[in-house]
């Protein structure tokens, strides 16, 4: 299973997109366009555990471990859920100890860098201090990892071929020049999407009127997923959020479910995650829009437990 | 005492000062801890203005707050107006930047002295009845105000626009030192004030008054300087000579303040600069202790000036008062969480704007009319320019005289500033027949106060099941996070109004709207 080489996939957009606009809009220049990721199969693994640390470890080693993602020398962006201002037991956010372990195994890959931001609901101050996250990483104590606020100038614009929802959109650079790109979502109730997971967790790096998206969140999400191919996404469902999502502030609405899922996939992901909550993939439109846009699959017997 | 230290020793308290308000203002900020670990309104602590507005405020005294402003009177009466001279920030400015400005030497005609004597007298009476304009005239509020509303944000903007150029143009070291400035020497999210321009003219008139004559606001203006020179008329520190000697006349000239002319040495008006020490060619001024009889003592303020002013400032109360009830008639008069009812809030409310410096999330903007007619630069919520951050207390932390009670968390996660309403000729679902509900993912009461119910409507000519959004009175705060996400544009399609806010007095009732 290779991964996509995030640089050349957003060359090749981009070359794509030129030669488009150079040449007209002849059909016959779709076929030049790098073909979406569209699998017989994706690897998933699941496993649960109460010891976080060890819990990510066997995870990703299920999948071959983190070298399969992330080469020497690398710059990895890690996007953990940081979106709101909660603590850690209101499950509102990624666990910092997953986001910790995560980024510990990208350095221990050899990463040159690994940069953790999001485009925060709250006060992004307030978001990365009381989720824990900022105490996560700087008590890492490495110049090789960083927690970021956003960069108002960083984001580009950028085309969405084949968008259902959105012809273009804002996008956070960094993110999108990064060789590798590591999904940390973790899962929740959401009123509009249902759920929110990896495909969701994926709106923390782009800029724009994000509001607008939720007329129809499910080709919005798709959209900007065809932008953003993940490298490997991991749903934190350490503890799940199952109602008054996606920020919570009640304890009693978390479940601790001890689950980690990870594949390379981020449709697969999700839609093992859907199961958690008693869901069936096909119940959330966000996946089933992912699986028709080839962004991976969902039908969980197609998956290669691993 | 000798001479010539005192001069330096004056600038360096001076300087001294105005770093420590500016290094406290700086702090006034969110950096990462929920309690703001220094007193930041340190300011309006020391301010006896402050105080006089909260001792004539309903409700008993803040001690716990303002005894630093007391032990400034304390020591006012004991060594005269050294605040004005030493301590105050605005008269650090006036003095820096006179030279800059290019001083006056007008004189002007000593009925001048008396106008902040009755400004003050104004002032009090108008307080003493129940509306309190302190604030306007408090050169301690003017210098805050002006440094959070106007100089601030004008001085992050300039340094945002020059970080931006060297983000683009990639100049190596500004964009390494922008993440330390950003969370050291800078705002996190860039000010944006409404009157802004408006409250920068009133300081640049305060500053190009130096033009008329050095200090004029502190000698003729100024309400605190009057307060603290009723203080000092007994004073202990003296100074000899008490009269203009008769071969040199160089202090008629040469005090900053005027203390000293033909009618002798005035205690009242002098602001203990030390400078005629200096400035003395044969070294006569020297100031001692002692408790003297008074001589030539201050300005005359003439029994029916004072009861000129005492009218006016009685005849304001009523006449505001009469007005039509603020809150009734605009019903986005939305106040801060903790805000005390509105009476008695405009009568502590100094308009420092500490509260709008700290406030994280944009949400707090001083008023015009808004608030009414003597409303003037006290805090508003303006819920589509930011909203009230849930986790957040740092505006009654910084409140200096109560009219923001300090809440606990727990409390202000209760405090009900308001209720969020629904425009539903704007609002998607309503209006268009188009999903969003951005408002009820935002809204951060542990239980929603916006849910949603789904229903079949016909969309053009088609049945649509859509989830229409609902709020729950019982529920909603009003912190207005949902007007500044609402991604209609313009207006948002949720507006907070100031319905069912906590501070307002009604019958408890068991049930009905706000039971």
């Amino acid at each position: 299973m290779n991964a996509l080489d995030r640089r050349s996939f957003i060359r090749n957009s981009i070359h794509s997109a030129v030669a488009t606009a150079a040449l007209g809009s002849l059909p016959l220049l779709d076929l030049l366009a790098v073909p979406a990721y569209a699998a017989e199969t994706s690897p998933l693994a699941v496993r649960k555990g109460k010891d976080i640390p060890k819990l990510v470890q066997e995870t990703i080693a299920a999948l071959g471990g983190m070298e399969q993602f992330v080469k020497p020398g690398e710059v990895v962006v890690v996007k953990p859920n940081i979106g709101w201002d909660r603590t850690v037991e209101l499950a509102a956010n990624t666990h910092p100890e997953v986001v910790k372990t995560v980024v510990q195994l990208c350095l221990d890959a050899g990463a040159k860098q690994v940069r953790s931001l999001h485009r925060t609901c709250n006060d992004e101050r307030r978001c990365y201090t009381e989720s824990g996250i900022r105490k996560a990483l700087e008590a890492m104590d490495s110049e090789r990892v960083s927690l970021e606020y956003m960069d108002r100038r960083a984001y580009q614009e950028m085309q969405i071929k084949g968008g259902k929802a959105f012809e273009k959109w804002e996008f956070y650079k960094p993110v999108l020049e990064a060789d590798r790109l590591i999904n940390l979502p973790i899962a929740k109730h959401h009123s509009i999407s249902q759920l929110t997971l990896g495909m969701k967790n994926l709106m923390g790096v782009i800029g724009g009127n994000r509001g607008r998206m939720h007329s129809n969140i499910a080709e919005s999400l798709a959209d900007i997923c065809t932008v953003l191919p993940c490298d490997l996404t991991l749903v934190d469902a350490t503890r799940i959020l199952v109602a008054n999502g996606p920020q919570g502030g009640r304890e009693e609405d978390g479940r601790a479910t001890e689950t980690l899922i990870a594949s390379p996939d981020i449709v697969a992901a999700d839609a093992y995650a859907a199961t958690l909550f008693d869901l069936k993939p096909e119940q959330i439109p966000t996946i089933v829009a992912g699986a028709k846009r080839g962004l991976g699959i969902m039908d969980l017997k197609r998956m290669q437990m691993v | 005492m000798k001479s010539f230290g005192w001069t330096y020793a004056r600038r360096i308290s001076q300087s001294f000062c105005l770093a420590l308000f500016l290094w406290l203002f700086l702090q006034t900020e969110y950096r990462g801890v929920d309690q703001l670990p220094y007193p930041v309104s340190l300011l309006f602590r020391i301010d006896p203005l402050a105080a006089l507005a909260d001792m004539l405020a309903p409700g008993s005294f803040g001690w716990a707050l303002l005894w630093p402003a007391l032990l400034v009177l304390l020591l006012t009466a004991l060594f005269g107006r050294f605040f004005c001279g030493w301590v105050c920030p605005l008269g650090a400015t006036l003095d820096g930047c006179g030279k800059l400005i290019g001083r006056g030497g007008k004189s002007f005609s000593p009925g001048w002295r008396r106008v902040k004597y009755l400004l003050l007298i104004a002032l009090s009476a108008a307080t003493f009845f129940g509306v309190q304009l302190l604030g306007l005239f408090d050169p301690l509020a003017i210098f805050l105000r002006s440094l959070t509303l106007a100089l601030y944000p004008a001085y992050n903007f300039a340094l945002n626009k020059l970080f931006d150029f060297s983000y683009q143009y990639d100049v190596p070291v500004a964009s390494d030192a922008y993440p330390f400035f950003r969370d050291n020497l800078m705002a996190f999210h860039q000010p944006v004030f409404e009157l802004g321009l408006f409250t920068l003219l009133i300081f640049l008139l305060i500053l190009l008054a130096e033009k008329l004559e050095q200090r004029f606001w502190c000698k003729n203006l100024c309400p605190l300087g009057a307060l603290l020179g009723l203080c000092s008329r007994y004073t202990l520190l003296q100074r000899t000579p008490k009269t203009l000697c008769a071969d040199c006349q160089k202090c008629s000239s040469d005090c900053r303040s005027s203390a000293v002319t033909t009618h002798g040495y005035r205690r009242s008006e002098c602001l203990r600069c030390m400078d005629c020490t200096g400035f003395c060619p044969e070294e006569r001024v020297i100031f001692t202790l002692g408790a003297t009889p008074v001589s030539g003592a201050g300005v005359d303020l003439e029994r029916r000036g004072v009861l000129g002013a005492m009218a006016c400032g009685a005849m304001i109360a009523p006449t505001v008062r009469i007005g039509p009830v603020t809150a009734e008639q605009n019903p986005y008069l939305i106040r801060p969480p903790g805000a005390v009812a509105e009476e008695e809030f405009l009568q502590r409310c100094v308009r420092c704007a500490e509260c709008m410096k700290v406030c994280i999330g944009k949400a707090l903007q001083p008023a015009l009319t808004q608030a009414g007619p003597v409303g003037l630069w006290t805090p508003l919520v303006a819920p589509r320019i930011g909203y009230c951050e849930y986790n957040c207390t740092l505006c009654g932390q910084v409140c200096p005289t109560g009219a923001i009670a300090p809440l606990k968390l727990a409390e202000k996660q209760k405090n009900v500033i308001g209720l969020a309403v629904f425009d539903k000729d704007r609002c998607l679902p309503f209006a268009k027949g188009i999903e969003c509900l951005v408002c009820e993912e935002h809204c951060p009461t542990g239980k929603k106060a916006i849910v949603f119910e789904e229903k079949d409507v016909l969309v053009d000519g088609e049945t649509r099941r859509l989830k229409f959004p609902k709020v729950v009175d019982k529920l909603c705060i009003g912190c207005g996070i949902c007007e500044t996400k609402c991604p209609v544009e313009g207006a948002s399609a949720i507006r907070i109004i100031n319905e069912g806010e906590s501070r307002r007095a009604r019958s408890a009732e068991v049930a009905g709207p706000y039971g």
